[in-house]
């Protein structure tokens, strides 16, 4: 009896913190900040930021109108240079190819650039042969095939175009849609849309030429979500809270799962952040701009 | 013979009423064991008053075949009055109707089930048992309209004669605003778009189906034509076409260019001002461009917006809404709606479209003795909690409001204070 009553005790001890974290599927610790390049030149709001499974780490210096790239390897930072282009002046969002290509997205000027992966301009990505030609970048996405999705706010539609710019597909915005501010593609080739303004996400699945609702308002859970990832590895969804200064996590179901983070000055806490990028270890990179920093995450789960 | 069969039809009609409210007696007679003639009688003895209700002109058919029991439990009840149920949902378990699922809009107190906030549940002197006739009944809630009903130079008729001339009171499956058809359809039933006067008026333009409340208040106002009060420029100068195709062409509603492109050919400093800018205010590039917020007509607010700043903003920004709402202490300018006190809604070098870019300069534009006493504050004192940062106004308040007092963060002044003096935290 005894022995049942220590092995009960046993399993439920080692059992219910895997039970928690399957629940929040996300939990943060924080690791470190990036306040600058290597000459110790503060970011300044910086708006975005990109990871590859390679350690690498690309920030937008938003108003300091340059990249910051750093490398994180066993929890340390290496690097830290500067990478500036004429082309580029206001850089807001960004993206690494398969190939260590650099994409980003000049808010300015609305165009999307793309640089080599030592940062040197290489064009500005155009959509070609698309109806009508008028195109307005407000975000953008890389597939598993580095395929580019443009969230085009002049046109009322996502853009499915190759590196070339050839039109592959198009996505029409829902009817009655409130702000469209970020879209992600998930690992089976969905299309996931954010309407900050009515807090919901739609979704165009694979092969299927319209968006259609895929959760319900989710003002219950967040405040102003303007960024969003997927996890290529638990399939989850994870949206930056804006104005709650949170990371709000769904399931790939569009369901709640959990809130990580909080508003506030303080390391490891979030002020407007703006993007947020995954490294192949899990680490949770975030452009905080209001702190004017990045911060480092460790994911424990 | 067929005057027989319709007194014959009659007859049956009135024998089968009487049968089923017969047998609706028996069944609460037997229900509540009542004496017999007791009921419908029985609750009178204790509730006398209820005889002057009954001699009013319109009676609650409950009311009228004394089955109180119908609304009414009378021994106990969980419901205030002995209720049989919840107030908001007693009304609706008969009048099922009034509840449409398609609905465009609904009435507010239909929509909580405040029926009595228009309604004598009872009886009435006024048909439908209203509480009182005509627009005075609408216009007791509706008070902002009152008033602006009472001012107006012009009037429109239809209102004058009654509310419920172009408004259902309970729900529309047709428009927006209870109206009892589209827009359209309901203006052009009184006006004939035919007339020579009336194309006249609209610049040989084929306006007979577009929504006539994009330029018309139709509560009246003090223009001619009762156009509302801010009029855009062209539509004042009749200059349709600087806008539209002209009117001879085969698609004279046309614009001629979409989107903000339209609007750039005479606000060409706004637009050099705003294109600018570093950040732009996403809704000005998107398709429906200026649009988004101005109405291209006419409109009752200043700048031809299309709401109040404050339900036009919150329409996207709830949260920072709500938020202000729940603040112990108020930001004036956010209270009054007046968003553009902090940020400029086309475009702006800094975050956040603020007007300022720096915090401090632009609180100071209200709160001037911030310059020169109070906490250091501004480009040379550096956050402790991040070098990155400097000390303003927004690292000890929330300019949108917070749960506490002053718009700070925190519960306590401790709090917030031992945030960088960590050397007095206890």
């Amino acid at each position: 009896m005894r022995s049942i009553v220590l092995w009960s005790l046993f399993v439920l001890t080692t059992m219910y913190p895997l039970g928690c974290y399957g629940a929040d599927a996300l939990k943060l610790r924080y690791l470190g900040v990036i306040l600058g390049d290597i000459k110790e030149v503060g970011l300044k709001k910086p708006e975005g930021v990109a990871c590859d499974d390679q350690g690498q780490i690309v920030i937008a210096d938003t108003e300091n109108g340059r990249l910051v790239r750093y490398t994180l390897q066993d929890n340390a930072l290496k690097g830290g240079g500067e990478i500036k282009v004429p082309e580029v002046v206001f850089p807001v969002r960004v993206q690494l190819s398969s190939k260590g290509s650099i994409f980003v997205l000049d808010g300015q000027q609305r165009k999307l650039a793309q640089l080599t992966p030592e940062g040197t301009f290489v064009k500005y990505v155009t959509p070609v042969g698309v109806n009508p030609p008028n195109v307005v970048p407000k975000s953008f996405k890389l597939d598993s095939r580095d395929n580019i999705y443009l969230l085009d706010i002049a046109g009322e539609r996502v853009l499915e175009i190759d590196p070339t710019g050839k039109l592959l597909a198009q996505f029409p915005f829902p009817k009655n849609y409130g702000a469209m501010s970020d879209l992600a593609v998930t690992a089976g080739g969905d299309v996931l849309l954010l309407d900050s303004a009515k807090s919901t996400l739609y979704i165009a699945k694979k092969d299927a030429p319209q968006f259609a609702p895929f959760t319900k308002g989710l003002q219950e859970y967040l405040n102003f979500a303007t960024n969003m990832l997927t996890s290529s590895r638990s399939a989850d969804i994870y949206l930056i809270d804006q104005d709650g200064g949170a990371i709000v996590i769904l399931g790939p179901d569009g369901l709640f799962k959990g809130r990580q983070l909080s508003l506030g000055w303080r390391n490891g806490q979030l002020y407007y952040p703006q993007q947020m990028c995954i490294n192949k270890n899990g680490d949770v990179v975030i452009a905080d701009r209001g702190n004017s920093r990045v911060q480092l995450f460790e994911n424990l789960k | 013979m067929k005057i027989h069969l319709k007194t014959f039809i009659l007859l049956g009609v009135v024998a089968m009423l009487s049968f089923s409210l017969n047998s609706f007696a028996q069944d609460n007679t037997a229900k509540f064991k009542l004496k017999p003639g007791a009921y419908g009688k029985l609750c009178l003895e204790c509730h006398p008053g209820f005889q002057d209700k009954l001699k009013k002109q319109h009676v609650h058919t409950p009311v009228k075949n004394g089955n109180c029991t119908g609304c009414h439990n009378p021994h106990t009840s969980a419901f205030s009055k002995l209720l049989e149920s919840d107030a908001s949902k007693i009304c609706i378990s008969c009048h099922k109707t009034l509840i449409v699922a398609n609905a465009l809009s609904v009435h507010k107190p239909v929509a909580d089930g405040s029926c009595m906030k228009c309604h004598d549940p009872h009886s009435s002197a006024n048909k439908n048992n209203l509480l009182k006739t005509g627009n005075e009944l609408c216009l007791e809630c509706h008070k902002s309209l009152a008033e602006t009903l009472a001012k107006v130079k012009v009037k429109h008729n239809p209102v004058e004669k009654g509310c419920l001339n172009c408004h259902d009171p309970h729900a529309s499956v047709k428009d927006d605003s209870l109206l009892k058809e589209r827009v359209t359809a309901l203006c052009v039933s009184c006006h004939k778009t035919d007339r020579p006067s009336f194309i006249k008026q609209h610049m040989n333009y084929p306006v007979a189906t577009s929504r006539c409340t994009s330029c018309h208040d139709p509560h009246g106002s003090d223009r001619k034509g009762i156009l509302y009060n801010n009029v855009h420029k062209p539509v004042s100068t009749r200059m349709c076409n600087q806008c539209h195709e002209e009117a001879t062409s085969s698609s004279p509603l046309k614009v001629k260019r979409d989107g903000a492109e339209l609007c750039r050919g005479c606000h060409s400093d706004m637009f050099n001002a705003t294109f600018g800018k570093k950040r732009m205010h996403s809704p000005l590039l998107s398709k429906k461009g200026c649009l988004t917020c101005h109405n291209p007509h006419a409109g009752k607010e200043k700048g031809l917006l299309k709401e109040a700043p404050l339900v036009l903003c919150g329409s996207c920004h709830a949260d920072t809404i709500k938020r202000q709402a729940k603040s112990v202490t108020k930001h004036e300018p956010v209270k009054n709606g007046n968003c553009v006190a902090c940020h400029d809604p086309h475009a702006s070098d800094s975050a956040l479209l603020a007007k300022q870019a720096s915090v401090v300069d632009l609180c100071a534009t209200c709160h001037d003795w911030m310059k020169h006493s109070t906490h250091p504050i501004g480009d040379k004192f550096v956050d402790p909690r991040n070098k990155n940062a400097t000390l303003n106004c927004l690292s000890c308040h929330r300019s949108h409001g917070t749960e506490y007092k002053g718009m700070m963060p925190f519960p306590a002044i401790s709090d917030l204070c031992t945030q960088c003096h960590e050397q007095f935290r206890r």
